[in-house]
């Protein structure tokens, strides 16, 4: 531990921390630009400049390590001329005229900034130069003109995300963010998570969906679990008028501290599906809006008979991205109710054994193992934990299938394929092969990453020898309670008097929607419009996952909860209703116990 | 002591920042009662006294030497001179024309324009008044109280106008403060 003094407070902070993070912890407020508290101090903006006695010059705080008996002075008519000059100099750099920018008024750190500092103009006149502008993106566009070129997204890019895309061209005040050597990001190997977008202090990169949407002051801020994948990130939505402006990485979530993929942030922005807005039931060949009333009476009808009838009666499946109160209510309203054998869900999975914190030790990890699993287009945010690590020493050995590869193999310290059908023996073999023995040798931090169920056995035993963390990344949201629910099994609807699809708001798969093809009776409790819903009888609208109250199990088995930012449309239920609706109406009641812990 | 005598002018601007000065409805009468209220765009009188006033308020950015010459007479001929709006403080959305050439904005005006019909061209009459970088007030005489805003709103503005006549520098912060 070292003391120093901050503006005439004794302050004890450990070895190591800088002056700024000491003033922090004792709510002494130091304006800062380029400081982001997920990225490693950078110094490139000098907003931070304080006064430390005993020093020739202003130092500034963000790079400066706290010694014992420093006494620093953070707001003296020095420091406060300094950061004003400052202040000055970045705006005569580059058009910052905040009268035509989407995040003046509140949302742009430098205006204000400029606003703390009283500054009522400009000192200095504005440089002319234009600079370019990028709009190759999709999702956002990048703006030079804008940049103070703290360089946030830069080291978003490579430190938090790994994927180096963001880099920086010419000197001085010519400085220019470019991705790639200078590709147009639409191009680039951007891989559009867009975390420096969310970091990004002034308007120089602004998402294209949630631009002139809503200012902070005009938004409400509401944290939920994403349901993309089984990671399950933290996100915030960002939320006006009952309407989704954008979403945001939660940076106090412990799983992904802040970081989202493409999937996370852009595309449930992108959403182009017809929303069902009222039960709908099939008459005369046709689907036709129908009361509540009359459509859960149509199932009821259908599927009372059908209870308890081993191999002709009742088929149900559900997506994983429900809620595991709704999984629960599935559960017990089709198999313990209603008693039939084919309660599934949709890409089922095994239970696998987790710790709570998994995840942690994959961004620890110096040596990562992945066996077939693809990183880079699904659990992405796993797949950023590995290759931010990768430029600091950490090995890298990837196992791609034969159908299947990791998307890692360029950057992996060694890549092999494993023959269709041998793919536990080239797990179980890999430690005979010098090269990745050296590699495993040397680490002291292993984690195995698992992405198909053909590698588990093999891997449980290598992890047991390795002391390695084992981490599966099968299955979608709620897998994981899925599998606890029993919700396990391949989904065999053949031959079956009726099907209910509980669909939530996932995508269908072609797969889904043939096997329930020519099914007597068909009944789909979706939030879209989809090919399946086309193909029911009766068709009950639900909540999306904006609008749900709930919880979602991981891959590493953490409870995670889902909150409602949109208020659903008025005729649509929560899937947890009309589970205990239909139940109440084939005469069964539903405990709601659906964490086994929680409710012993 | 005799109320403060108040000029104002515009240069390059929209005449937002004078619509802005009237949002401030009935209080209007409580500044005219504070202050001798002189020459205004929106007045008959349009042209500062010769023999001086206590305060100048300009809006709009300096475009062309015509505002060169309104601003310098406001200058000479004022105590106080107060840059009104965004426009006069930075230069504003006009500003937006130093992004381009001179010539290029001009054709893009007068000759490429989708309503010009047959051939158009830039005027060039020497009576006319010559375009030049657009510039903030400050850039060219010394300006005493800066009001940043587009435009300030009238909440702000009686302010100013209060502190002024009552012989106070207004002093420009938070909830007053604002560049948008």
């Amino acid at each position: 531990m070292v003391t120093l003094k901050i503006d005439g407070q004794e302050v004890a902070v450990p070895d190591g921390t800088t002056v700024l993070r000491a003033a922090q912890s004792v709510g002494v407020d130091i304006p800062t630009l380029c400081d982001h508290k997920e990225l490693a101090p950078y110094g490139g903006c000098r907003m931070c400049l304080v006064e430390v006695e005993g020093a020739r010059t202003l130092q500034p705080s963000c790079t400066l390590p706290a010694s014992n008996n420093m006494v620093v002075l953070t707001n003296t008519p020095k420091v406060r001329e300094a950061r004003k000059f400052v202040l000055t100099l970045i705006f005569s750099e580059r058009n910052h005229f905040c009268m035509y920018c989407p995040v003046s008024g509140g949302d742009c750190e430098l205006q204000n900034s400029a606003y703390g500092e009283g500054m009522t103009h400009w000192p200095l006149q504005p440089n002319w130069q234009p600079f370019p502008m990028d709009a190759s993106h999709e999702d956002f566009v990048l703006d030079n003109n804008r940049c103070i070129l703290c360089r946030r997204c830069i080291r978003a890019c490579g430190e938090l995300v790994g994927n180096f895309t963001l880099g920086v061209e010419e000197r001085g005040a010519s400085t220019l963010v470019i991705a790639d050597l200078g590709a147009p990001l639409g191009e680039s190997t951007c891989i559009s998570c867009g975390t420096c977008v969310q970091v990004c202090p002034t308007g120089a990169l602004i998402d294209r969906a949630g631009v002139f949407q809503g200012r902070e002051k005009d938004v409400a801020h509401v944290k939920t679990t994403c349901p993309g994948c089984s990671v399950g990130c933290g996100v915030e939505m960002i939320v006006r008028d009952n309407r989704l402006v954008r979403i945001e990485g939660d940076w106090d979530a412990p799983v992904n501290d802040g970081l989202l993929c493409q999937i996370g942030r852009f595309t449930p922005m992108k959403e182009t599906r017809e929303r069902l807005l009222t039960p709908l039931v099939r008459k005369d060949g046709a689907l036709k809006a129908a009361t509540w009333d009359e459509a859960l009476g149509a199932i009821a009808d259908k599927l009372k008979p059908l209870a308890g009838q081993n191999g002709a009666g009742i088929a149900a499946v559900t997506s994983p991205r429900l809620t595991a109160e709704a999984l629960h209510d599935f559960e017990q309203l089709f198999g313990a109710k209603l008693g039939s054998p084919m309660v599934t869900s949709l890409e089922p999975q095994a239970a696998t054994p987790f710790t709570p914190g998994m995840l942690d030790a994959l961004k620890t990890a110096d040596c990562v193992l992945v066996a077939g699993a693809d990183l880079i287009t699904q659990h992405q945010v796993a797949g950023f934990f590995i290759k931010r690590n990768l430029p600091k020493g950490a090995k890298l050995i990837v196992i791609d299938s034969a159908d299947a590869g990791s998307g890692m193999t360029d950057i992996a310290d060694k890549a092999l394929i494993a023959p269709k059908g041998a793919e536990a023996q080239t797990l179980a073999g890999i430690v005979t092969d010098p090269a990745i023995a050296k590699l495993i040798a040397g680490a002291t931090k292993p984690v195995i990453v698992v992405g198909k169920s053909v590698y588990w056995d093999a891997a449980v035993k290598l992890a047991t020898a390795l002391n390695a963390t084992l981490i599966s990344v099968q299955g979608a949201a709620n897998s994981m309670a899925a599998a606890m629910y029993k919700l396990d099994k391949p989904f065999e609807p053949k031959g079956r008097q009726a099907v209910y699809v509980a669909l939530g708001d996932a995508q269908i798969t072609p797969a889904l929607a043939q096997q329930i093809e020519g099914a007597p009776f068909v009944a789909v409790q979706a939030s879209y419009v989809s090919q399946v819903t086309a193909m029911a009888d009766v068709v009950l609208p639900v909540e999306m996952w904006t609008e749900q109250e709930g919880h979602y199990l991981n891959l590493e088995g953490r409870w995670q909860e889902a909150h409602r930012g949109i208020n659903a449309p008025v005729n649509v239920w929560s899937n947890e209703k009309v589970f205990e609706a239909l139940a109440e109406r084939v005469g069964a009641t539903l405990d709601g116990n659906w964490n086994p812990k929680e409710g012993a | 002591m005799a109320k403060p005598k108040v000029s104002m002018d515009w240069l390059a601007g929209c005449a937002g920042c004078e619509m802005s000065l009237l949002d401030m409805d009935e209080r209007i009468v409580a500044v005219a009662n504070l202050v001798d209220i002189r020459s205004t765009p929106i007045t008959d009188l349009k042209v500062p006294d010769e023999s001086g006033v206590d305060v100048g308020i300009l809006s709009g950015a300096v475009n062309n030497t015509y505002n060169e010459e309104v601003a310098l007479r406001m200058r000479s001929r004022s105590k106080c001179l107060v840059s009104l709006g965004d426009c006069a403080v930075f230069g504003g959305v006009v500003a937006l024309r130093n992004f381009f050439k001179l010539e290029d904005a001009l054709k893009r005006a007068y000759v490429e324009t989708e309503s010009t019909d047959g051939e158009g061209h830039v005027p060039n009459d020497p009576e006319l008044c010559i375009p030049t970088e657009v510039r903030a007030v400050s850039d060219i005489v010394k300006v005493d109280v800066n009001v940043p805003g587009r435009p300030p709103d009238a909440d702000v503005i009686f302010y100013v106008l209060s502190e002024l006549g009552q012989g106070r520098i207004p002093e420009l912060k938070g909830d007053k403060l604002h560049w948008h």
